[in-house]
């Protein structure tokens, strides 16, 4: 390592608090900031290829940034276990490596990233706001017998009322994507709790790997803006007292924003299909929820599939048999053409295992398209 | 966005700092304006409203100006009876009339009146009392928003008066001469326009009439009857009712009044304290959910009505309905009223004159000696005609045909006499 790499390296493990070292996948792409002394054999989001280590300047980067957040993986081990349980145990003809063990056995922590952005914005506003109001009215019973009787009955309605003004506010950690494959990893695990976040330590996310945004400032922005419109939009109906906003419009001007990171939990794990090729899972660090393509192993099927063809191979050869020896003793010859059906129905059902195992990749390869 | 705040906005209290809110400012700020003096720009005399000239004039030096009347028609704006609005009502918090005005009471009727400051009357447009107390003015009714102006003119109002007493020989006809019935005083008074949806279902039985023919052994023969069929029936009625008017006073009949009710809510103009000037105007006495009360009775009458008419048949027994009301809306304006107030042999009577199309309504007294004497005129031929066909009947045998004359002459002139009587009492009693 020359001179200038040791300096950027030195300048990562103090803005990181920890010996740190940056590494990407040449694979898949996904680059990580990593424990200098636990630098792992695979990539954690992969596991096709070694991570390599790069030199970077942690100045010059504003991904390199350490986060300000971050939420703490809080999912039980029972949960995570009975997660990777029902994953492995949930189909028919499952490639012989996805098993509980080793799933269990070759999982990895890892931190996904997102933007926190603070600011402050001056801009003018408008919206229409509603205000709910009661009104009295009434409910009336007629008998010949009994005459009227009446009741009145409160219902509540909503006004809606137009509202502007200007703002003058400050925002804290609005959060905007930092990976290009955001959504789709949310759409598979289903949204984190930010809301139980808390301050980021390197004791904290010692021992996992943290990923690198793809998406810079630039790129994010735009989300961050709606992020901040949100969060004025809602204070804006907070400070007209009202019930509900919509139609909100403004004119912002923001001033010294600050970007920093949030990092989500999430384990990764893999199985290795028939090729011998690695499958990833992910679980989310807090509900414990797991997403991964079930693949069915082809091989197994094909296994299967013999395993009939001989069972029907050998009903047909009996039922041959039996015909013959129905010469002798014509009654047989009720068996025997029994027998050959069966054999036939058999033989058909051969192709059972190879069907469902091509539907189910079928369908999991329209899963990962989407 | 370029000048903030835009024209029309006023800023409101704001829960969070560093955000500024601004709402829409009310839409009638001249309604809430304060008090206001009408007094003549030119020669600082009192101005009043001249219903022949739609404005503002000057008796004094001819000074003229025209009154802003905004129609607004049926598309007045109409309140919801929200919690808020019913608490205030009942609670008579705030509102004014926008021009200071002092209030009479009169002790002999218990009428009250508001009327202009320093208006020289002292005797009650109701029952023509001078008897009354002048007090100060409450300022706590809840403030018209809108109003009809007065169309018909004083001098107009007394001919339609002068027609109307002359189309009756049973008034007295001294009651034409009566000074005080061409002193008509044009009045503001206070309605109640409500509208609601009227949803209902029913079920009842109804009846048919169906005639039945069968052979009846103990008669021994076929015999005709007819009975009643009754099946349950049901149906479901929804009914959009606008304005139903409800007076906003209990001081003067409402029978009266009900017979001049017949207003153009298309006329109404938004409240503009000009209208007012030199007017009288009536505050209501009868507060809005009692007004409520009696409004939803009429609607739920005409909804019960609309139902039984959807019966196949008139014959209708055990009906039952439920009745719900949605979109209840009010309105509180002012209508254009002429009352007179009469005394004739110690007896009070009142004329009212719808103020926007002239009906006329009020109570005459009748003159008694007039019915008396047509009802003798009525009854004398036919028991002239009698008496002299039975003394000629009793004579000479030849009274039979001049009796039966006379007899049908008195049941003719009886008939006509108790129609009369009724219509003589009827009036007597309005």
């Amino acid at each position: 390592m020359d001179e200038t790499a040791s300096s950027a390296v030195s300048s990562l493990d103090l803005a990181w608090g920890q010996p740190s070292t940056l590494a990407i996948c040449e694979q898949c792409d996904w680059a990580f900031v990593v424990a200098a002394e636990s630098l792992p054999p695979q990539c954690p989001h992969c596991f096709r290829a070694s991570l390599t280590p790069i030199e970077a300047s942690a100045d010059l980067l504003p991904r390199l940034r350490p986060p300000e957040l971050m939420l703490p993986f809080t999912v039980s081990e029972a949960a995570v276990l009975q997660a990777i349980q029902n994953f492995a145990q949930g189909g028919w003809f499952a490639p012989r490596d996805l098993t509980p063990r080793n799933l269990h056995a070759r999982l990895q922590r890892i931190y996904l990233p997102m933007w926190l952005v603070d600011g402050k914005v001056e801009a003018q506003w408008q919206a229409e706001v509603d205000f709910d109001y009661e009104v009295v009215s009434h409910q009336n019973l007629y008998s010949d017998s009994r005459g009227w009787r009446e009741h009145a009955v409160t219902e509540k309605r909503i006004r809606w009322e137009r509202r502007l003004g200007r703002l003058r506010r400050a925002y804290a950690n609005v959060l905007a994507p930092a990976m290009e494959e955001h959504a789709h990893i949310l759409r598979q695990l289903g949204a984190f709790a930010v809301e139980r976040s808390q301050a980021a330590t390197p004791q904290g996310y010692a021992g996992a790997l943290v990923r690198l945004p793809n998406r810079l400032p630039q790129d994010a922005w735009s989300d961050a803006q709606a992020g901040f419109q949100a969060a004025a939009a809602a204070e804006c109906q907070q400070a007209a007292a009202a019930q509900h906003i919509r139609a909100y419009q403004w004119t912002p001007k923001f001033s010294d924003l600050n970007w920093t990171l949030l990092l989500l939990p999430v384990l990764t794990s893999y199985y290795l299909d028939d090729e011998r090729q690695p499958v990833t899972v992910m679980l989310h660090g807090q509900s414990g929820r797991l997403s991964g393509l079930r693949r069915a192993s082809m091989k197994r099927a094909q296994t299967a599939a013999l395993w009939i063809g001989a069972i029907a191979t050998l009903i047909f050869v009996l039922s041959v048999l039996l015909a013959g020896a129905a010469l002798f003793f014509p009654p047989l010859l009720v068996l025997a053409g029994a027998g050959m059906l069966l054999a036939g129905v058999v033989g058909l059902s051969a192709v059972i295992p190879l069907l469902v195992s091509w539907n189910v990749n079928r369908k999991n390869r329209q899963a990962a398209s989407l | 966005m370029d000048i903030f705040p835009p024209a029309g906005y006023i800023p409101t209290a704001s829960t969070i700092e560093g955000i500024e809110v601004y709402q829409p400012a009310p839409a009638e700020p001249a309604v809430e304006a304060g008090v206001t003096d009408f007094v003549c720009p030119q020669c600082g005399a009192t101005t009043a409203y001249s219903v022949a000239e739609g404005g503002l004039k000057c008796s004094h030096c001819g000074y003229y100006e025209a009154a802003q009347a905004t129609v607004v028609g049926k598309a007045a704006e109409q309140l919801e009876f929200t919690v808020e609005t019913l608490e205030k009502a009942s609670a008579a918090e705030k509102h004014g009339w926008g021009e200071e005005r002092q209030e009479i009471e009169c002790q002999n009727c218990g009428a009250c009146t508001a009327i202009p400051l320093g208006s020289l009357t002292h005797t009650c447009p109701f029952c023509g009392s001078n008897k009354v107390i002048q007090r100060q003015a409450s300022q706590d009714m809840l403030r018209p928003r809108y109003l009809i102006p007065f169309r018909v003119d004083t001098a107009a109002c007394q001919q339609i008066v002068a027609r109307w007493l002359s189309s009756s020989w049973m008034t007295p006809s001294a009651l034409r001469r009566l000074a005080s019935l061409k002193a008509f005083v044009p009045v503001y008074l206070p309605f109640w326009a409500f509208h609601a949806v009227t949803k209902a279902t029913w079920s009842a039985e109804v009846g048919h009439t169906v005639t039945e023919r069968h052979y009846s052994p103990s008669q021994k023969r076929w015999v005709t009857r007819i009975k009643t069929v009754w099946r349950r029936e049901s149906g479901s009625v929804r009914l959009n009712i606008d304005d139903v008017l409800v007076e906003g006073t209990s001081k003067l009949s409402a029978l009266l009044l009900g017979q001049i009710k017949n207003f153009d809510l298309r006329g109404l103009v938004s409240y503009e304290a000009k209208f007012l000037a030199g007017m009288h105007a009536r505050a209501y006495d009868v507060p809005l959910e009692a007004a409520w009360a009696t409004g939803r009775e009429r609607m739920r009458e005409r909804t019960r009505l609309a139902c039984r008419q959807q019966a196949s048949s008139s014959q209708i027994r055990n009906f039952g309905m439920s009745l719900d009301f949605s979109d209840e809306t009010w309105r509180y304006i002012l209508l254009p009223v002429y009352v007179a107030a009469y005394t004739y042999q110690n007896d009070l009577f009142q004329v009212f004159v719808n103020g926007q199309n002239g009906a006329i309504a009020g109570q005459r007294p009748v003159d008694w000696g007039k019915v008396w004497l047509a009802i003798a005129a009525l009854l004398s031929p036919g028991v002239l005609l009698s008496l002299i066909g039975l003394v000629t009947l009793l004579l000479g045998g030849v009274g039979v045909i001049v009796s039966g004359i006379g007899f049908i002459l008195l049941a003719i002139g009886v008939g006509i006499a108790i129609w009369l009587y009724s219509q003589a009492t009827q009036m007597d009693d309005a």
